[in-house]
């Protein structure tokens, strides 16, 4: 009898253990999903300042369509991707646990997992999107945004992650790719579609003079694009939380190798500063000081689990350096018009990070398939290209063809909030020209 | 209307309004994804109607 009971017993702290887990699990990736949302906040504050007042509010407003567009496509088609294709474009029998209709895509007493996994990785979406926001403010049409941040958060980004953020991709299984931070599916991903946005947009009016020679256009808000670059710099912690796979019990990557999120602290914080000093020492810009911020974070994210922090604070460090002058390079001899840096930052951050980890990770086992190695990073990072430009570069072409991509000249010059936004952002400044969406000259 | 799968909560797993008509979700994520279309629709309009406004049309 007492062999019973204490049995019963056993079997009820099991039970009680088991929810705990299950609990633990579900609120640490809610409130990583919170703090993700900071990131969209951060890149409100960042975009609108970053652009003239007269086109203040019509960024910001972009940015909020971007996340709400996102979400209802990512429950659409985006988790359902990433289910469905980890070993190319065959779809996997896991698939049927993105269907819509499936029991697993809304409330579940059996299934305490995938919606709030499908929550993080909205927010990964979202901020994939928002990364080419920045880039195309005060020309593009809103429509024409959407359209793009739609294909670029609910799908094309969401089959990089299938194929290189997911314990069975096919770059991992077949290459050994490391990328824990998502710096390749996310950053790089984002980067390169919106290079082959810009290349079809086309720079702002009055960027470039006849000569070919660069006109400084000065967003009309520095300290709120700095607060925003911070704001998302402590976002970017969910983000990174959310990389890691917690069962209530045990912390693995993505990858189902063990770590600890003690072995993330040490090399976001290093990475955080090194990117910070390097574009500090090579621009003396705050902002670019606060982008060297997210550069760092870029650049160590792949091998965010392994790096010894010194080495991963010299990773960012080299990245703070480098990148900014290749935005400077991107504009002067290249022509190409990115209000915000996007390019660079997140995408040649992303080929950064993931070649550093091939450089300096080399050798580490993966659970399936070949150990880290620079050739397989290497191959990752033209895999990722392709898969980020071909269709950012495609779609905004389509576009552009139908007239849909740019908007009018005169909206452009006038400005577009006073255009289609029906409040003013500063309606006390309305005296002066600049604020009142009068431009003195097409740069101003 | 009655939209309740489970008649119990013993046991019960998806409880979401209509999780065991297929049929119906899938007309319901088509009317919300034909808000998002209408939606994209609408904004073109907008920005249409503001060009022409902008050129004194």
């Amino acid at each position: 009898m007492e062999n019973a009971a204490l049995l019963a017993k056993i079997e009820a702290l099991e039970a009680s253990v088991a929810l705990t887990k299950t609990v633990n699990a579900e609120v640490f990736y809610w409130w990583c999903t919170a703090l993700m949302i900071a990131i969209h906040a951060g890149f409100l504050a960042y975009e609108m300042g970053a652009s003239r007042a007269k086109n203040a509010l019509a960024s910001g407003l972009k940015n909020l369509l971007a996340f709400a567009f996102l979400v209802p496509t990512f429950y659409f088609f985006g988790w359902w991707i990433y289910l469905a294709f980890p070993t190319g474009f065959t779809v996997s029998d896991a698939a049927s646990g993105g269907v819509v209709w499936g029991e697993s895509m809304g409330p579940n007493l059996g299934d305490n997992a995938s919606g709030i996994f499908w929550a993080a990785f909205t927010l990964f979406a979202a901020t994939t999107a928002s990364i080419m926001s920045g880039a195309v403010i005060e020309r593009i049409r809103m429509s024409a945004f959407t359209i793009l941040a739609i294909l670029l958060g609910g799908f094309v980004w969401i089959l990089g992650a299938s194929w290189g953020w997911h314990p069975q991709g096919w770059l991992t299984t077949s290459w050994g790719l490391h990328d824990i931070g998502a710096a390749g599916c996310v950053h790089m991903i984002a980067g390169f579609f919106t290079l082959g946005v810009l290349i079809n947009l086309g720079p702002r009016l009055g960027r470039f003079n006849a000569d070919g020679t660069v006109n400084h256009i000065a967003g009309h808000n520095m300290p709120m694009s700095l607060i925003g670059l911070m704001i998302i710099v402590m976002g970017f912690f969910g983000f990174l939380g959310g990389c890691i796979i917690y069962n209530g019990g045990t912390w693995m990557t993505i990858y189902n190798t063990p770590t600890t999120l003690s072995a993330f602290a040490f090399n976001t914080l290093m990475g955080v500063a090194g990117g910070m000093i390097g574009s500090y020492l090579v621009t003396r810009d705050p902002f670019w000081m606060m982008s060297g911020a997210l550069i760092g974070v870029i650049s160590t994210a792949p091998g965010l689990d392994v790096y010894y922090p010194a080495l991963a604070f010299l990773i960012s460090f080299v990245g703070g350096c480098v990148i900014p002058k290749l935005a400077d390079m991107l504009l002067v001899r290249f022509k190409i018009d990115d209000a915000v840096g996007a390019v660079a930052v997140h995408g040649f951050g992303g080929v950064w990070g993931l070649l550093a980890a091939g450089l300096f990770a080399s050798g580490y086992p993966n659970v399936e398939g070949p150990a880290v190695s620079f050739g397989g990073q290497l191959g990752s990072v033209a895999v990722f290209a392709i898969l980020g430009f071909v269709p950012g570069f495609a779609a905004s072409y389509v576009l552009k063809m139908v007239g849909l991509l740019r908007t009018d000249p005169k909206v452009e010059l006038a400005g577009l909030d006073i255009s289609e936004v029906p409040v003013k952002a500063y309606p006390e400044a309305s005296t002066i020209p600049a604020f009142a969406g009068e431009a003195l000259s097409p740069a101003e | 209307m009655n939209s309740a799968p489970i008649t119990t909560w013993e046991g019960a797993k998806a409880y979401f309004t209509f999780a065991d008509q297929p049929g119906v979700l899938m007309f319901i994520s088509a009317l919300a994804l034909a808000v998002c279309v209408g939606a994209i629709a609408a904004m073109i309009r907008h920005e249409n109607a503001c060009v022409r406004k902008a050129n004194g049309a």
